[in-house]
């Protein structure tokens, strides 16, 4: 590939022969590698920012050791122009300039800078904050080492379609790096490592540049299918010195966002023609919910007609204790249907079949023949090659690629004007029988739950309902998933706003759940909830230093430990090949377990400046723990209860 | 600053949704929930018979011996043995589990193996890799029918084969050692995300319950007789015998809140 001229600007020596934005203009056009489509992980060479002095309108000598402003104090104003509330990062020399201007120039406020310990930490918070608060945060990192670290956790943000703002430092021109860290820290093509799990990235090339990708960045996060995006942030750009003359010429873009797509008019009759005439339809949500309108629309669509609803629950999209929320009964109900709505669901095809793990894999539908399938996904509207999240093909009968959220007032308004009395009298029964059901399923678990109530360690059935009795009067936020204690929160609890549950890590990666919880309690703050974590051991394990993040910007959360002293899934994954060899199981511990020492997690939380008690492994003790924690946690300070617990 | 969901309109201002049906629902559940556990009837929903059938439909869900429940799900179900002989045929039942339902590519029916009402729940909504039948397909009064004849194709039996004898402490380390509580909990108590039913106190068997755990149906990994010999299993069988029953929901505050 042909090496693109290097521009002869070195800010450090303050050498003469600043490219003209024209020139620079000219080299980037003359380059076959960026004219022509070309794969994303072959991006060619980019050539090294400009630094015009039309722009920068500094006179070059090496004796001027001195500025009153760079161009990161523009990008604050920029990302200042966002909205944009924290910025979460482990500090790095590429971008020094923006962390300077963020805390001295911009105020620490709006953005306001927080420490992390892992770059995979910073992108958990932004992951589990953009969540509650429905808007993104800024990561700064390394464009080399930094963003290694965060890879997987953008990776699960990817997944999960939620919105995160990276910013990263490089040094692309070769002359202006000091050996020898920033040759190791820099990199011809930053977000190549990236760009198979990123919605967009760009390079700017100038100030002005800078700022309009900054809000095309934000822009394109936010509008769903919401996904990270990443901007670098050369560091020639950062911090060039910047004269008020050449500040005032530079303009920050219009803030505004994309209306998120919604299903056309014709297919949403059509849809609501299937759902009111159909004998058995079942809504599905998964991914659905941004918002306390995404919960309130489903429920409309829900006692409109009556319909069952399973809540996969990737967000909190129904009532756990409303008539209609047969979640509990997802197989009966689907297994009947002959109308089935998925929104935004991240595995249609999963969530219709079994699946038989043995040595020879074999699935069946659970469905009836004949069933029809509606899909409003935008999920549907931007897909990658290479990441195979998009999971196995489903055969819809009427697929809409639009936001599921903003489609449901429309879809409501049609289903209503379509229901007849008659057909009103069928939806009525059908009501009656389902809010029978949905009542026998929650005595059910709670039958279910009373096994091994009084055992050690203790039941995971225990343990959420123990939180349970100490949270159900607060307003509260469970920030974690649930998968690894069966559910139970669920099953149990009475959730009926739409932040009272945010899902999971989208892309199974394990390590975001106590970052995450720490950025969703971030987001919960200033609301005055309380956020409560059930956080699994072996996750913690992976980055524990965002509880001193937690402890020293006093962000309030309580931790409940699920201490089952194993990265269980993984046991079990063993056993499995064990049974299957017809060797035993009893050497299933080796690389599966976390014994041996047994990890205390109450002495790692007070080392890094949390309360903490534990670990706790008779049953009895654990309500009046958690009853002191929630006090500390309600006085503006995080928490964390250890709990020897049963595996699942 | 807006958030882009407020931008796009879809901001609904107050957190609680409205719903006069939720609502409805709340304030009658409000209070601690009289638990469906027999004899006490349910006072927020009415669930007993539906509850029991769920607890006989999971090996493991079976209620404490002795109880009432127990003796009230095992009275003889009403049914025709012919009109089932040719519902099991017509509906390809027999196709997985043979002409009498001896089995053959899913497991031995005959005798049926749960009670009528945890029978007709586990066709609705199977565990494994059976696909469901709903109402429409077969009727309960159908699958009655199907019962009586898997009742009457069953070759005459000797009365079940007591469990072996088994030691409860040594099968208590061997379901740890063996694995056992990975998926189902140390006490037996079932998982749901691992699929894994209670089987403390166990619902089969001994004879069904080895055959079970030597080649399970479903995604449970098979122990075969070389890891897990009879002996051994018996000894688990007796560990999972002695597991008392669990309090009753209604006992446990916790539980109706």
């Amino acid at each position: 590939m042909k090496k693109i001229p290097k521009a002869k600007v070195d800010r450090r020596n303050f050498l003469k022969g600043a490219v003209a934005g024209a020139a620079s203009a000219a080299v980037l056009a003359a380059s076959p590698g960026l004219t022509a489509a070309s794969p994303a992980e072959t991006r060619p060479t980019v050539p090294p920012p400009m630094l015009p002095e039309a722009e920068t309108g500094i006179p070059v000598r090496v004796d001027v050791l001195t500025e009153n402003r760079s161009g990161s104090d523009f990008m604050v104003d920029v990302i200042k122009s966002l909205g944009i509330e924290y910025v979460c990062s482990n500090p790095g020399s590429s971008f020094r300039g923006l962390h300077e201007s963020v805390i001295n120039y911009g105020g620490n406020k709006n953005p306001e800078f927080l420490t992390c310990c892992h770059e995979e930490s910073a992108v958990g918070m932004a992951h589990g904050y953009a969540k509650i608060e429905g808007k993104p945060l800024a990561v700064f990192a390394h464009g080399t080492v930094g963003l290694q670290h965060a890879s997987m956790a953008i990776y699960n943000a990817y997944c999960d379609h939620v919105p995160v703002y990276l910013v990263i430092g490089n040094i692309v021109d070769e002359t202006k790096r000091m050996p020898p860290v920033e040759w190791d820290h820099s990199v011809q093509d930053a977000a190549a490592m990236v760009r198979g799990y990123t919605k967009w990235d760009d390079l700017p090339m100038s100030l002005q540049s800078f700022a309009e990708s900054a809000v095309r960045a934000y822009k394109i996060a936010t509008t769903p299918p919401t996904m990270p995006v990443l901007l670098v942030a050369d560091a020639e750009l950062q911090e060039n010195p910047l004269t008020p003359d050449a500040n005032a010429k530079l303009q920050i873009p219009k803030f505004y966002l994309e209306r998120p797509p919604q299903g056309d008019s014709g297919s949403v009759a059509e849809a609501a023609r299937m759902l009111v005439g159909a004998e058995n339809p079942v809504l599905m949500a998964d991914r659905m919910s941004h918002t306390a309108a995404g919960m309130q629309g489903l429920i409309e669509l829900a006692e409109a007609l009556q319909a069952p609803v399973i809540d996969r629950a990737g967000r909190m999209n129904f009532p756990t204790r409303h008539p209609l929320n047969q979640s509990e009964r997802s197989r009966e109900v689907i297994g009947e249907a002959d109308v089935i709505l998925g929104l935004e669901m991240a595995d249609f095809w999963g969530s219709l079949h079994s699946y038989r793990d043995q040595m020879y894999r074999t699935s069946q539908p659970i469905t009836r023949p004949g069933v029809k399938l509606i899909s409003i996904n935008s999920g549907d509207l931007y897909s990658k090659a290479n990441y195979q999240d998009f999971q196995r093909f489903t055969d819809v009968d009427l697929a809409m690629a639009a936001d599921a959220e903003a489609t449901l007032p429309s879809l409501n308004e049609a289903v209503k004007r379509q229901i007849t009395p008659d057909r009103k009298s069928v939806f009525d029964a059908r009501g009656e029988k389902l809010a029978a059901a949905h009542q026998e399923a929650l005595e059910r678990n709670r039958v279910l739950a009373t096994y091994a109530w009084d055992a050690s360690p203790i039941s995971t059935a225990r343990l959420c309902a123990e939180l349970w009795g100490q949270i159900k009067h607060e307003d509260w936020s469970l920030v974690s998933a649930v998968t690894f204690v069966s559910r139970w929160p669920l099953r149990l609890w009475d959730f009926n706003k739409h932040y009272q549950y945010i899902g999971a890590a989208g892309g199974y990666g394990v390590g975001y759940g106590m970052p995450a919880s720490v950025g969703a309690a971030l987001a919960n703050r200033k609301h005055g909830r309380l956020s409560v974590n059930i956080q699994n051991d072996g996750d913690m394990m992976y980055a524990p230093g965002v509880l001193w993040t937690a402890a020293h910007h006093k962000i309030p959360l309580l931790t409940v430990m699920h201490n089952n002293r194993a990265y269980h899934q993984e046991v079990m994954q063993v056993q499995v090949m064990a049974d299957r060899h017809s060797r035993g199981v009893n050497r299933a511990w080796i690389g599966t377990t976390m014994t041996d020492p047994n990890i205390d997690f109450s002495k790692l939380a007070q080392s890094l400046g949390m309360h903490a008690e534990g670990p706790i492994s008779d049953p009895k003790e654990l309500g009046p723990a958690i009853r002191r924690a929630v006090e500390i946690v309600k006085n503006g300070e995080p928490a964390l209860i250890d709990v020897l617990s049963q595996p699942r | 600053m807006e958030t882009f969901a407020q931008h796009s309109g879809r901001q609904a201002g107050a957190d609680q949704p409205k719903s006069d049906q939720l609502k409805r629902a709340q304030s009658k559940c409000r209070k601690p929930t009289r638990v469906a556990w027999p004899g006490s009837g349910i006072r927020c929903g009415g669930a007993l018979a539906f509850v029991l059938a769920w607890m006989l439909i999971v090996p493991g869900n079976a209620p404490a011996q002795g109880t009432k429940a127990g003796a009230k799900t095992d009275a003889t179900p009403p049914g025709n043995v012919e009109k089932g002989k040719k519902i099991f045929a017509s509906h390809a039942c027999s196709g997985c589990h043979g002409s009498e339902g001896q089995g053959a590519t899913g497991p031995r029916i005959s005798p049926p193996p749960l009670p009528l009402s945890g029978f007709v729940r586990y066709v609705r909504q199977p565990v494994g890799l059976m696909p469901p039948f709903n109402s429409e397909a077969i009727s309960d009064s159908e699958l009655a029918d199907v019962y009586a004849f898997l009742k009457s194709a069953a070759p005459p039996q000797a009365a079940p084969e007591a469990a072996p004898a088994g030691n409860v402490e040594n099968g208590k380390k061997l379901f740890t050692s063996d694995g056992c509580y990975e998926c189902h909990g140390f006490e037996g108590q079932g998982a749901q995300q691992t699929s894994a039913p209670t089987i403390g106190p166990p619902p089969l068997p001994f004879e069904a319950f080895a055959k079970y755990v030597h080649q399970p149906t479903g995604s449970m990994p098979p122990y075969t007789a070389k890891i897990l010999p009879d002996a051994e299993l018996a000894d688990i069988y007796a560990y999972l015998k002695s597991i008392p029953p669990p309090p009753q929901p209604k006992s446990i505050p916790l539980l109706n809140q």
